[in-house]
């Protein structure tokens, strides 16, 4: 067992490459995702770290084939999107101005019947919200079209707004895994997993900004072919997590990351259970992968997942009577 | 779920701008709507009240939402790993608002697939004066049609296109007339006295008008008691054919599988020169170009004033000078020694060649004005080519023209003569029927004339005498009460004058270059898109009282329609 932040590695290899080391070992790629996504191996949110054990399934690190036996029929994919609506700014005479935003997001899921072969979206939840900083709580009258909740963040910095909003999205798909969890489902929910779950639950990641395996580990990124996982390692923070790396599809041309995605499960449900949901998943989602002349962010963007988002931003309705609505509830607030 | 206006089958889609000529129907899951399918949607006109939008289907479609590539279907309806909404929707083209307030449909209203009353509104029933039942709609039910635009009270005539060969034109036009002879009630104080006069041009289809046909189904039947009409031939039908040319002193009629029934036409020299029948022998195309015209009718007037009765030979003339005919009148008188008798159109011929192109000497002015030989002489080569070819449709004795007041129904058998001998018939008949009507200058009795192959008889780039009197009865007949019905392959080869004329419009398959002509403007284009696979039996009937067409199909006949299909209903060899 050896404790590892791999976050550091990847800052002194960025360092490395801007201090014009050799690269003629390396291989120079251009990432798949449309540049407004970021990119899969991204450095930026929300991470997960703490110490890592690479021999929880095996010390034989080589690619693991996938199994669907036990797997449900029923498979849940559990999404949410995210808009940001307006900025506001509060003028306060003494405060100064203070920062505001409206937002909305919408949560729900993709029921996938396998043996039935097909697929319905369900669930969808839309929450629009204004929120301010510094505790400040504005009321507005936005009619009841655009029903609105009225929050508010300690401080000014404006980027706790967007952690606020991000927070309560997370804090709704949780909420409905928690509602489809159980014993006869399969639940894919986007992002790393929040609680434990006896159930099998899978948080799916799409962006590696942690790495997590070691020298002697990772070079079986590169030995995966599609379908295929790596052995299972327990990641140790406040929730105990197995882990594992798993190639959604062999793209011509990639680099040994493109196609990579990885799961999670809850440590607690025990190893021989989190082995065989890894199994599952690896055995159906190389099936889902999204296109690279379809999606901008193929192939990790699943295809329910892909039709998900749509449907929800759908949902979300439109930004330009949103902003109207806001703007003549703002005009009317001043006006009284 | 369905109330009073019928069942409620979706709701105007709200995706896409609703108007006033048409918009869309989203439908639930456990419904379907039909091309041609009759619906209505009830909207809340603010300040007003409510109003109730009416149309037909036009156009079917279907798809999955959320599917945004050609490659999803399969991610949808083959792996499913791809959520998608099968979603079925229905194009209608609106043709009523009642009351007449031209507002869109609201987005978002629900869409009933209408019955009973509201049926009948959407198809203006209730606004027609005298509805008469002239098909079956999609739906099952009848179709009805304003004869105040059939029988000449706000329009006349019917113009019927279609391609030959999948039995629709003459069939629909023939069901017509069952449905007018049928619904004396309906066609009113028109039904008194009707008369109808068929030509069959074509086979003998027209010649069992009056058995009944055996292989008549109990749906066929079911569907004529839905239009209110007994699945029986017609009662009232008379039967004409020309002679046979060498049948002796016997008349027989020229046809093939029937000839018991069969009066034989022809018609005296007398009245060949009366009728002034010369021009319809000179219907070619080429005729009217030429000076040819100017001759016969030259010829004709000679005749006319020439022309004098043979005593003890009915029909028979002799021609003497014009001051001796004016003096005589219709006294007949014996022929001179040698004098010739004219007794056939081959006399005729041959005394007309005296007077015009004699063996010695110079043709008579009186008789070819100053025209050049080269003209008179192309006149006489077309009366030999007439003589050869329809010599035996004048003969003198007793009058064997044809009598339309015998029955309703008058089928004139043409289909053994020669393109000439067809014209010349046609020609006769109609200027016979048309000139009555004239001279009467009543539009009552209706006289309706059934002419297939209407393009051979009024071509639209041509002139002819019958072409000339084709657009007379089409623009005028219709005040007159001489009614057209008339059919043809190909609308576009016809006298625009006579189709633009015909208030009702109806097709069948069309040719698929043919239905694109301007001809078919009437037609919904998805409408004439189809028009290309109609089944026999299905038309598309247009009428000033419905702003868009509507698609309809028509019983099996009642009658026969080849001798193999007549019900014999006594033994046929009965008393040999």
């Amino acid at each position: 067992m050896y404790h590892d932040h791999v976050a550091e590695e990847l800052t002194e290899t960025l360092e490395q490459d801007t201090e014009a080391q050799d690269a003629s070992a390396a291989r120079l790629h251009i990432e798949t995702w449309s540049p407004e996504y970021g990119a899969p191996l991204d450095t930026t949110e929300e991470v997960v770290s703490g110490p890592i054990d690479c021999q929880v399934e095996t010390s034989d690190w080589s690619p693991r084939p996938p199994s669907l036996e036990g797997c449900p029929n029923e498979v849940a994919f559990v999404d949410g999107v995210r808009r940001i609506e307006a900025r506001l700014t509060l003028d306060h005479p003494d405060d100064g101005p203070v920062p505001g935003l409206m937002a909305a997001f919408g949560v729900g899921y993709v029921q996938w019947d396998r043996a039935g072969r097909r697929s319905s979206i369900d669930g969808i939840e839309v929450e629009r919200m204004l929120v301010m900083a510094g505790g400040y709580r504005v009321g507005l009258d936005t009619g009841p079209r655009f029903p609105i909740s009225f929050e508010s963040v300690p401080g000014d910095d404006p980027s706790e707004l967007i952690s606020h909003l991000q927070r309560r999205m997370r804090s709704a798909e949780t909420a409905l895994v928690h509602r489809l969890a159980g014993p006869d489902r399969l639940v894919i929910a986007d992002g790393p997993i929040r609680e434990v779950w006896p159930h099998p639950i899978v948080g799916y990641i799409k962006t590696h900004h942690v790495m997590y395996l070691g020298k002697t580990e990772r070079p079986i990124i590169g030995r995966l072919r599609a379908g295929q996982r790596s052995p299972l390692f327990l990641i140790e923070t406040r929730l105990p997590r197995y882990s594992w790396y798993l190639r959604l599809a062999d793209l011509m041309g990639g680099h040994s990351w493109t196609g990579i995605v990885r799961g999670e499960v809850a440590a607690a449900m025990g190893i021989n259970q989190a082995v065989k949901t890894a199994n599952w998943a690896t055995g159906l989602l190389p099936g889902l992968a999204s296109e690279g002349h379809l999606d901008p962010r193929a192939p990790q963007n699943l295809v329910p997942i892909g039709a998900l988002e749509r449907d929800l931003r759908r949902n979300l309705g439109d930004p330009g009577l949103t902003i109207r609505a806001l703007r003549a509830a703002v005009r009317e607030l001043m006006a009284a | 779920m369905s109330n009073h206006y019928g069942q409620a089958v979706g709701r105007v889609i709200a995706s896409e701008h609703t108007n006033t000529t048409e918009f869309k129907v989203v439908l639930h899951d456990d419904c379907y709507l039909q091309l041609d399918d009759l619906v209505m949607v009830e909207t809340e006109v603010p300040g007003f009240g409510s109003v109730r939008t009416y149309g037909v289907v036009t156009e079917s479609e279907g798809i999955y939402e959320g599917a945004s590539y050609e490659s999803d279907t399969f991610r949808i309806a083959e792996q499913g790993i791809l959520p998608a909404a099968k979603v079925r929707s229905a194009k209608v083209a609106i043709t009523r608002v009642d009351p007449e307030k031209w507002v869109a449909p609201d987005p978002g209203e629900v869409v009933y697939q209408v019955s009973g009353e509201h049926r009948d509104k959407a198809l203006y029933k209730d606004e027609m004066g005298r509805a008469l039942p002239v098909g079956i709609g999609k739906d099952g039910e009848p179709v009805f049609a304003d004869l105040d635009f059939f029988d000449g009270r706000k329009g006349g005539h019917m113009s019927i296109s279609g391609i030959s060969g999948v039995a629709t034109k003459t069939s629909y036009a023939l069901f017509f007339i069952r449905m007018l002879t049928a619904h004396p009630k309906i066609l009113g104080e028109g039904a008194h006295n009707l008369r109808v006069l068929v030509f069959n041009v074509k086979g003998e289809d027209l010649l069992w008008l009056d058995k009944p046909n055996r292989d008549l189904t109990v749906e066929a039947r079911e569907e004529w008691d839905l239009l209110g009409v007994e699945p029986t031939p017609f009662d009232s039908v008379s039967f004409w054919a020309p002679p046979r040319r060498s049948s002796g002193g016997v008349s027989l009629p020229d046809t093939g599988g029937r000839i018991v029934g069969i009066n034989t036409f022809a018609w005296t020299p007398r009245e060949f020169i009366d009728e002034g029948l010369l021009s319809f022998l000179f219907t070619d195309i080429s005729d009217l170009r030429s000076q040819i015209s100017f001759v016969e009718e030259r010829v004709r007037s000679q005749l006319r004033r020439r022309a004098v009765d043979v005593a003890g030979e009915p029909g028979a003339v002799v021609l003497r000078d014009p001051s001796e005919a004016k003096a005589l009148g219709t006294q007949a008188v014996r022929p001179d020694r040698g004098e010739r008798v004219i007794r056939s159109l081959n006399d005729l011929v041959e005394a007309l060649e005296g007077y015009l192109d004699p063996d010695d000497g110079e043709p008579e002015i009186a008789w070819t004005g100053r025209t050049q030989s080269g003209t008179v002489s192309a006149f006489m080569r077309r009366l030999h080519a007439a003589t050869h070819r329809l010599g035996h449709l004048v003969a003198a004795g007793e009058s064997r023209r044809v009598d339309r007041t015998q029955a309703t129904i008058t089928v004139i058998s043409i289909q053994t003569l020669h393109d000439l001998g067809q014209r010349f018939v046609v020609g006769a008949l109609l200027e016979e029927t048309f000139r009555e009507k004239e001279k009467s200058g009543q539009r009552l009795p209706l006289s309706v004339i059934l002419l297939d192959e209407l393009n051979k008889y009024a071509p639209r780039d041509s002139r002819s005498p019958l072409k000339e009197m084709l657009v007379d009865i089409a623009q005028r007949g219709r005040s007159l009460g001489v009614l057209l019905l008339g059919a043809q392959q190909t609308a576009s080869r016809v006298a625009p004058e006579v189709l633009e004329n015909a208030a009702l419009r109806v097709a069948g398959r069309l040719d698929a270059a043919e239905a694109e002509r301007s001809e078919y403007g009437w037609m919904l284009p998805s409408t004439r898109a189809r028009a290309r696979i109609f089944k026999p039996g299905t038309m598309v009937l247009s009428q000033p009282a419905l702003p868009v067409p509507i698609v309809l199909t028509f019983p099996f006949p009642a009658w026969a329609t080849r001798q193999e299909e007549v019900l014999e209903t006594e033994d046929p060899f009965q008393g040999l």
